[in-house]
């Protein structure tokens, strides 16, 4: 029995892709056994649990995760792929939900590369086989362990082309985006045609492998949960200066869950700095802001929510968001975004680009 | 417009920016290639004495990670936030923006250099 306060309107048939949806795995990598060799099951050797950052959510739980999103099954919420189906996809007209797995993103706390490399083929053979499975609306964003990218490129090219798999989620590492490290998995997601997908994993700024935040290291959730933008930040400045974009043109990046409004300010700082150091970049051939615009995508979730909603309709317009914002849930977290409160400012053209279109061009859907 | 005298080819060197003041204009003299070059001493930018900066080359668009040098003594780098610009067309080194420099007429007569203001 569904008891969410939303239902879903009657006679809505808006078409919606959730760019942002996360599954879970019950048990860590106990749950993953069944799609681990039995020498990888050997080597965990009861070393099961996934490490978790120390300053955890002041919520239920101390989860990120939804108290009235648990399936009646048991586990937790986004472990059951056909009550996540029941509970989101047909209450919220979702007609396809990206999953990337942000247990998996705990690959980057992972100082082992060959560990990293096997969890990740086992988290995505798990998703495809226990999720997509269940009902095509289901997208795979497949993860990627980064610490070794020729492993990673590898793993890309064995399920890359399936139809099921639409992006590379890539944990974020120590190592800024732009760096040459990466190279080998641009080339791979380029030829494939996926864009990759990038997230906060709940890793950053607590363990020495995972990304850090500027500044120094944050005391409380709420500084870490506030400072998730630094994050895409300093991803995409990476990107931008050392030239991926002009080395890899069809390459696609997607900045799920780090906010939007602070892009105009970042886009026109950018431009700016451009103007006075380029000779440091000179493959940087055209103003930055429009690279963005051309590769980069951005997930609505959580939306922001200034005094005046006419502020952020502002926002939207200075960050072209008809061409570079999706929309999404974060579904089942505890800030998740659903479509009939979400943006209910847009025009029909607008909200349909936001809603769908722009997911569909990214993703390669119908 | 009237021609004013501003310097001598015999004192401009190669390269170096000088600064001159004409009816109360702060105009700068460049002597690059062969070229006499009579340049508003504003920066279109932020109002910068643009030629107080250098007379240099650059780094050409290029392909990632490779650097290649070029455009020697055709670049006016402004000193405040460094913008470069193209001393023969007076646009930014970077494309897309309307600001450029100011030129003003040059004539050269027995070695005198004269500016139309």
């Amino acid at each position: 029995m569904l008891t969410t306060a939303e239902e879903p309107r009657a006679g809505t048939k808006e078409m919606i892709i959730d760019a942002d949806v996360h599954p879970w795995i019950n048990g860590d990598i106990k749950g993953l056994q069944k799609y681990l060799s039995r020498t990888w099951w050997e080597h965990f050797d009861g070393r099961y649990v996934l490490p978790n950052h120390y300053l955890r959510p002041p919520l239920a739980r101390a989860s990120s995760n939804r108290l009235d999103a648990m399936p009646p099954s048991g586990g937790e919420p986004g472990s059951d792929p056909v009550f996540m189906k029941e509970d989101h996809l047909d209450r919220h007209n979702i007609s396809h939900a990206i999953l990337s797995s942000i247990q998996a993103g705990k690959l980057a706390a992972i100082p082992t590369p060959n560990e990293a490399i096997a969890l990740a083929t086992a988290f995505n053979e798990y998703f495809l086989n226990e999720f997509i499975t269940v009902d095509d609306r289901y997208k795979l964003a497949m993860v990627v362990a980064a610490h070794d990218p020729f492993a990673a490129a590898e793993e890309i090219r064995r399920i890359g082309n399936l139809p099921s798999v639409v992006a590379v989620f890539m944990p974020l590492l120590n190592t800024m985006m732009g760096n040459r490290h990466y190279y080998p998995i641009y080339e791979a997601a380029e030829e494939l045609g996926l864009p990759i997908l990038i997230h906060p994993t709940g890793t950053e700024g607590g363990f020495p492998t995972a990304v850090t935040f500027a500044g120094g290291i944050p005391s409380t959730y709420i500084e870490r949960h506030t400072l998730f933008p630094e994050i895409g930040i300093s991803a995409i400045t990476s990107m931008i200066f050392e030239g991926v974009f002009y080395r890899f043109p069809r390459l696609k990046l997607l900045a799920a869950e780090f906010g939007i409004t602070w892009l105009p300010h970042f886009l026109w700082r950018m431009d700016q700095n451009w103007h006075q150091f380029r000779k440091e970049v000179p493959w940087v051939k055209t103003k930055p802001s429009d690279t963005v615009i051309e590769h980069i995508r951005f997930t609505s979730q959580p939306i922001e929510e200034p005094e005046r909603p006419e502020y952020l309709d502002q926002m939207l317009e200075m960050i072209q968001a008809e061409k570079t914002l999706l929309f999404s849930t974060d579904y089942p977290h505890w800030d998740n975004d659903f479509p009939m409160q979400t943006l209910t400012r847009l025009s029909p053209e607008k909200r349909r680009r936001i809603f769908f279109d722009n997911a569909a061009d990214l993703f390669g859907l119908k | 417009m009237a021609s004013h005298l501003v310097t001598t080819l015999e004192v401009l060197e190669e390269a170096k920016p000088s600064v001159h003041t004409v009816e109360g204009r702060s105009i700068g003299i460049i002597k690059s290639k062969g070229e006499i070059y009579a340049v508003r001493n504003v920066c279109p930018h932020k109002r910068a004495p643009v030629c107080q900066g250098q007379l240099r080359g650059t780094m050409l668009p290029s392909a990632p990670n490779t650097f290649v040098f070029g455009m020697e003594n055709e670049v006016l780098r402004c000193p405040w936030h460094g913008w470069e610009f193209n001393l023969t067309t007076g646009e930014t080194i970077c494309d897309g923006l309307s600001k450029k420099l100011t030129f003003f007429p040059v004539t050269i007569k027995d070695g005198a250099v004269y500016v139309e203001i």
